[in-house]
């Protein structure tokens, strides 16, 4: 046995470990790319550097731990190694994490992922996706003026897929709350204003098990969907409808209720936490007393804290706009902050990953992407007011084309990325490579431009012996992973497929269908 | 179609059938195949693996990793052009540029419209001290300019299908009048030293002289090349040098007729006169020798101390006799028949020799370290992958020495306990490959090789590998890796080759200079040899001298020379009065030290600390008309072209110093740039997982260090020296005179025909060439 010390920590190992096994011994995980569990040590990303006594760099995946050695697999300069390392990779990545629609959604809605399910004729699935950040989304459906259009790459192919029509019509085609609900816990918060901003951080805070109470001047809930918009393009019935799906969470709703100074204090006296969504600053919010700015309440960056602890604020009243759809999402994020506050840890509000994003699609890119959906410009509901029929609703997301990674959520470099605050636009100092997409018959697609040449794969198609499998071809920054003598992937892929994309740290390989997803 | 497939699988079964079906049989098999078919059809790599245990993923890996190879068929002819160090910093890109305009070719061609010839940059052809360099085939063209393309493509033309029209008639020894020495090192026989000897082999002929006409290897001072030397039987050796064909019947008339000294022609070696600098202008082509007679200067030898180079000049590299007859293989006769294998690891450690290869450790230690493994079966490879732009030392050594080098393997084979050795010669090194093949076979005919040798109970085989065109393969597992027939990529170290090395058996690598030295430290004992040099860095050390020096050439000096000795002393100062700025060492592993230190002795420690490293021992000397940027650019875009592409900051550190560096030299780069510059020079060093990630930011960090002021200039858009392209035009001054000279030579028509005005340059279709400038009169272009 091997005695040694990771950060401070003595570790006993067998002999012939590598640093990076004893550290996982003793429950440290330094982070690894190109490390696989089938697969000797390639010591290729770099991210597993640690340090030794002296001071001295080296990746713990290839150095056996050895007796008194000290170790220290994480500091300043090894953070700012790694983080340089991943800011290198991503330097070269083509590919986005999240789709550029969901990016450029204020209320950051999974939208391919609706728009896949509404395509297999998902509507419950579909519903739930978009509930989980939008709380009224027959409402949006027909207000908003959809940003995420703007942001989306069939827009550059064509024209964009008509995301808010293809959402308001999971709105319209089922008015019930997805989820079970859960019991409350005992915390209690207070809602200063019910509309969208206030309607939204109840429903979230309700699905948390926290116990809402809003509290509105108006006898009924709406705030501003009520007054500001036309009842020919908001209907009362569907706005009635989709908050009554709200309150039935249990919320409990207290319309004509002004809420001056006296009533604001004893809010605070009688509630665990605060949330103002009056709107608009007016007298009776300045009286509150909170810090504010020459827009509106001053809140912190992503977590809505005003300059009052347990007191937060979101909607119109931080400055006017006239986008619902933001104070909607906002109404969600407010919910994990006050979450965090109840918990007592920092307050972030709702946790962002690290985003790859590749800017414009090129011309000769439009085939690649295209090969996940089909041909034709947007249609339109033929009876337009009554929205999209189901058929059309499928036709139309179809020609979604699948901007989203399919390793999103479970994406090792985007894991790291997050964790050492890489920034992606440090080192693009070359124009990108294009981006394309290979499909192999047996349910695996490659993404070259997502690859970061840690040979995983190539190792794992020797390792099974497939007879032509995945190699090293070229040299230096130029070296790709591809199949010898140019075959298909079907070819190259007989045996170990979807092991390989198993493997495969990044996005760049994945099953075209993974586990677990809900069109599997 | 069918035919010609089954003609070619006949071609690779036969090729097979000689190289093995082995994995590690892959790049010979390779290499067999382009030989024959001028490049690596996919039929035939289908071939290879269908009729061998070689994977389609394995052939298909490393014939896309060597430079070597090619996948498509290529023009007739090859077109290599140089622009290693030497040649860069003399203008080979703008060289290179006219040949891309000559054939009409566009950004990612190479190969013109006929299909006769291919245009290929290469990094180092090992000619420095005649640069800029291009090769057409087995053509040498020395300092060859921008203008002169189409005479060379004609010269080339004319010399197609010439053959040697004589062998010299061998004379009897008893009857020998004396002896002519005619160089025949890469640089000589670049130089024109194949058409010296056949106008020697005629003169000889047709005056039935009885002399004797010997070829001798490098004598190191390539600037005089070609270079004859006449050594009368008892009389005084008479040494000419950049002798042209047409002066051979005189010299040899001078010599071996009662006729007079040709004095204007003569120069006697180590006579102490003045070296006269000529900057000759060049008349046509200058494949052939120059019109002016250099003489030669003790001062270029005299501080010289040859150990790695003993007898040059003097010995053919071929002639066993003669080495043996200079003390060789007493060396090796010593170490087998009287000392134990201790004793001799003992004598190496003793000697303090440092690998000569760049890195400099201990070689007796690591001899020591393959010696104490139990292993039945061990190695020693002989490293002579040198691809360092700029460095020629281990071709000449190849080419000159090659018995020196096969007997220090020997000797090292035999303390370490190896059955079996590789040299693993770079593939752009034919001479060298050619010569060292010759001596191997010489010494298995004399029992220097094979089964128990010199009687002894020592058996040893050695044999040559070609390496495949990978400059990483100078790291010893990447070079161990490619001798197993896989990709050249490193491993980290621990294991080092020493445990566990090619086969996963103990290896010793040596570099080729370090094995030259082994010999002589045998001979003379490692007293001798430790007496010379510093107190860390024993004996002598071999440079390759080249750059804006005036007399470059190889040289092998005692560690602790300093910089000022070998450039003013050694190399006569700057060439055409320019001012010295700074010397680059070491290569792109090394760095650029400034002028301010060139009192600095040269050994591993002082060029280390200064930023620099011995490398494997090139050595460019830079003026001011050098941009340092421009430097720091040129060796990035070295190592980020050679980077294997295994490790993170090595395959995109190097690709983002680079673009940074180029948008310096293009004055795009904003000041944030240099720091992130910096901060990834740190961390490529830090990060890389061998000595070429490691040593790449080397020539970055030096010039950020020395020469700050000049990127800073840069990023205001200016480039002091006027080398960058993108930062200078082209102006005509005042005393032009309206002769179209340099209109005629535009290649971009950006001069207007104007006869008897003064000439525009029209700056926007003006592509900096630079060929208008040296094409006037009256100097009237500047550049700004």
């Amino acid at each position: 046995m091997i005695k040694l010390k990771i950060d401070h920590q003595e570790v006993e190992v067998p002999e012939g470990s590598s640093v990076w096994k004893a550290a996982e011994a003793a429950g440290i995980h330094i982070p690894a790319l190109c490390l696989h569990n089938e697969l000797d040590h390639f010591t290729s990303c770099m991210l597993c550097l640690v340090k030794d006594g002296s001071g001295k760099l080296f990746p713990s995946c290839s150095v056996k731990a050895a007796d008194h050695m000290q170790i220290i697999t994480e500091d300043e300069e090894i953070r700012e190694g790694r983080q340089m390392a991943l800011e290198l990779l991503l330097s070269e990545h083509v590919g986005d994490c999240e789709a550029p629609c969901q990016i450029g959604c204020p209320a950051h809605m999974n939208i391919p992922l609706m728009n896949r399910l509404i395509a297999a004729g998902k509507w419950e699935e579909s519903l739930k996706v978009v509930k989980r950040d939008i709380a009224l989304p027959a409402v949006l459906g027909r207000i908003c003026p959809a940003p995420c259009e703007g942001a989306c790459h069939r827009k550059t192919v064509d024209e964009p897929v008509s995301i808010c029509l293809l959402k308001r019509f999971v709105g319209d085609e089922n008015d019930l709350h997805p989820w079970p609900v859960p019991p409350l816990e005992g915390k209690r918060v207070a809602i200063i204003g019910a509309g969208p901003a206030g309607l939204a951080a109840a429903y979230y805070l309700r699905l948390r098990g926290v116990e809402p109470h809003l509290y509105d001047r108006a006898p009924k809930a709406g705030g501003q969907l009520r007054t500001a918009i036309s009842r020919d393009i908001l209907p009362e019935e569907l706005l009635d409808r989709e908050i009554r799906t709200i309150l039935a969470t249990g919320v409990t709703f207290n319309g004509n209720t002004t809420i001056d100074d006296r009533h604001f204090e004893q809010l605070r006296r009688n509630y665990d936490a605060l949330i103002v969504a009056t709107g608009n600053i007016d007298d009776t919010t300045k009286a509150f007393q909170l810090a504010g700015t020459a827009k509106g309440i001053q809140v912190t960056g992503e977590g809505y804290e005003t300059s009052e602890a347990g007191i937060f604020a979101i909607g119109n009243v931080l400055r006017s706009s006239r986008l619902a759809v933001r104070s909607v999402g906002q109404g969600k994020e407010v919910a994990f902050a006050v979450l965090q506050y109840f918990h007592g840890g920092k307050i972030i509000g709702e946790p962002r990953l690290f985003n790859s994003r590749f800017g414009k699609l090129r011309p000769t890119e439009f085939a690649e992407y295209l090969k996940e959906s089909v041909a034709g410009k947007r249609r339109f509901p033929a009876d337009s007011p009554r929205g999209f029929t189901p058929e059309e609703a499928v036709e139309e997301a179809r020609r979604c084309m699948h901007c989203d990674c399919r390793a999103a959520d479970d994406c090792k470099l985007r894991d790291f990325s997050t964790r050492y605050a890489a920034s992606q636009k440090r080192f693009q100092t070359s124009p990108r490579r294009d981006m394309t997409k290979k499909f192999q018959a047996k349910g695996i697609v490659y993404e070259p431009g997502k690859c970061i040449k840690c040979g995983i794969c190539v190792r794992l198609t020797e390792k099974y012996r497939e007879k032509f499998g995945l190699t090293f071809i070229g040299r230096g920054f130029d070296v790709e992973i591809g199949i010898p003598f140019d075959e298909s992937m079907d070819v190259a892929l007989e045996k170990v497929a979807l092991i390989v994309a198993e493997g495969c740290p990044t996005g760049a390989l994945e099953p075209i269908r993974k586990a677990g997803d809900p069109l599997q | 179609m069918a035919d010609i497939k089954e003609g070619m699988n006949s071609v690779v079964d036969r090729i097979i059938a000689e190289k093995g079906r082995e994995k590690k049989a892959l790049i010979p098999i390779l290499q067999a195949i382009q030989k024959e078919l001028n490049y690596l059809p996919e039929e035939a790599l289908r071939q290879v693996s269908a009729q061998t245990e070689i994977t389609a993923a394995d052939i298909y890996s490393v014939a896309s990793f060597y430079a070597q190879f090619r996948m498509q068929p290529v023009g007739k002819h090859m077109i290599k052009i140089c622009v290693g160090t030497a040649c860069h910093v003399k203008g080979a890109t703008q060289v290179y540029d006219a040949f891309m305009r000559k054939f009409g070719l566009k950004e990612g061609e190479h190969t013109d419209h006929d299909g006769k010839f291919t245009l290929e940059k290469v990094s180092c052809l090992g000619c420095c001290t005649l640069a800029p360099v291009v090769q057409i085939d087995q053509v040498t063209y020395g300092h060859v300019t921008t203008s002169q393309v189409d005479d060379i493509i004609a010269d080339f033309g004319a010399q197609a299908g010439k053959k040697g029209k004589k062998q010299f008639r061998k004379a009897d020894g008893t009857e020998i009048r004396g002896e002519i020495r005619i160089g025949l090192g890469s640089c000589c026989v670049a130089s024109g030293s194949e058409e010296i000897k056949n106008a020697v082999e005629e003169t000889v002929n047709a005056n039935g002289l009885q002399v004797k006409l010997k070829h001798v290897g490098c004598v190191g001072m390539c600037h005089q090349v070609p270079l004859v030397e006449i050594v009368p039987t008892g009389g005084e050796p008479v040494l000419y040098s950049k002798v042209k064909p047409e002066d051979v019947k005189d010299i040899v008339a001078s010599h071996f007729k009662p006729t007079g000294l040709l004095s204007k022609l003569k120069s006697r070696l180590l006579e102490s006169v003045e070296y006269i600098q000529t900057d000759a202008k060049w008349e046509g082509i200058e494949r052939y020798a120059l019109d002016v007679r250099d003489k030669p200067v003790s001062s270029f030898l005299g501080r010289q101390i040859p150990i790695a180079t003993e007898y040059r000049g003097i010995i053919n590299p071929l002639d066993m006799d003669e080495y043996r007859s200079r003390g060789g293989f007493r060396a090796v006769r010593r170490a087998l028949l009287k000392m134990t294998p201790p004793e001799v690891v003992s004598e190496v450690k003793a000697s303090h020799i440092r690998g000569r290869g760049g890195a400099g450790f201990p070689s007796g230690i690591k001899w020591e370290l393959v010696a104490r493994q139990p292993h039945a079966e061990k190695y020693v490879i002989c490293n002579g992958d040198e691809g360092d732009p700029g460095a020629f030392m281990d071709r000449m050594l190849l080419e000159s020495y090659p018995y020196r080098i096969i007997e220090g393997m020997i000797i090292a084979a035999y303390a370490v306990g190896a059955s079996r050795g590789f040299f693993y010669i770079r593939a752009e090194y034919p001479l060298a490959v050619r010569r060292v093949r010759e001596a191997l076979a010489n010494c298995y005919a004399a029992n220097l090789l094979g089964q128990h040798i010199l009687g002894s109970n020592f058996s040893f085989d050695a044999q040559i590998y070609e390496g495949a065109g990978a400059f990483v393969c100078g790291e010893e597992t990447a070079l161990i890796a490619s001798l197993e027939g896989r990709r050249g990529y490193p491993h980290i170290r621990p294991p080092f080759p020493a445990e566990k090395g090619y086969m996963d058996h103990p290896t010793l690598v040596n570099n080729v200079e370090t094995l030259a030295q082994i010999s002589w430290i045998l001979r003379e004992g490692a007293a001798r040899f430790s007496a010379i040099g510093t107190e860390h860095s024993k004996g002598t050390k071999v440079f390759a001298l080249a750059g804006k020096v005036a007399r470059g050439g190889l040289i092998e000096v005692p560690m602790g020379t300093t910089i000022r000795q070998v450039i003013f002393e050694i190399g006569g100062g700057i060439a055409n009065g320019r001012q010295f700025k700074a010397v680059q060492i070491g290569g792109p592993s090394g760095g650029c030290i400034p002028a301010e230190l060139a009192d600095t002795p040269i050994d591993y420690e002082s060029l280390t600390k200064m930023g620099a490293m011995m490398g494997s021992g090139g050595l460019v000397v830079l003026d001011d008309t050098d941009c340092m940027v421009d430097i720091a650019r040129f060796f990035l875009s070295f190592t980020q072209n050679e980077s294997c592409g295994k490790c993170t900051f090595c395959r995109l550190g190097t690709k983002r110093m680079l673009d940074i560096l180029e948008s310096l030299t293009r004055g795009t780069a904003k000041r944030e740039d240099l720091d992130e510059l910096e901060r990834l020079a740190h961390w490529t060093r830090k990060g890389s997982l061998c000595g070429l990630g490691k040593t790449a930011p080397n020539p970055v960090l030096s010039t950020l260090k020395y020469f700050r002021e000049e990127y800073e200039a840069h990023l205001e858009g200016r480039c002091p020296t006027g080398k960058c392209t993108h930062l200078i035009r082209y102006v005509v001054n005042d005393k032009c005179i309206g002769c179209t000279l340099c209109a005629q030579v535009c290649p971009a028509d950006a001069i207007p025909f104007t006869p008897h005005e003064k000439h525009l340059i029209d700056t926007e279709a003006c592509i900096r060439c630079d060929a208008c400038r040296p094409a006037c009169p009256v100097n009237a272009i500047d550049v700004f």
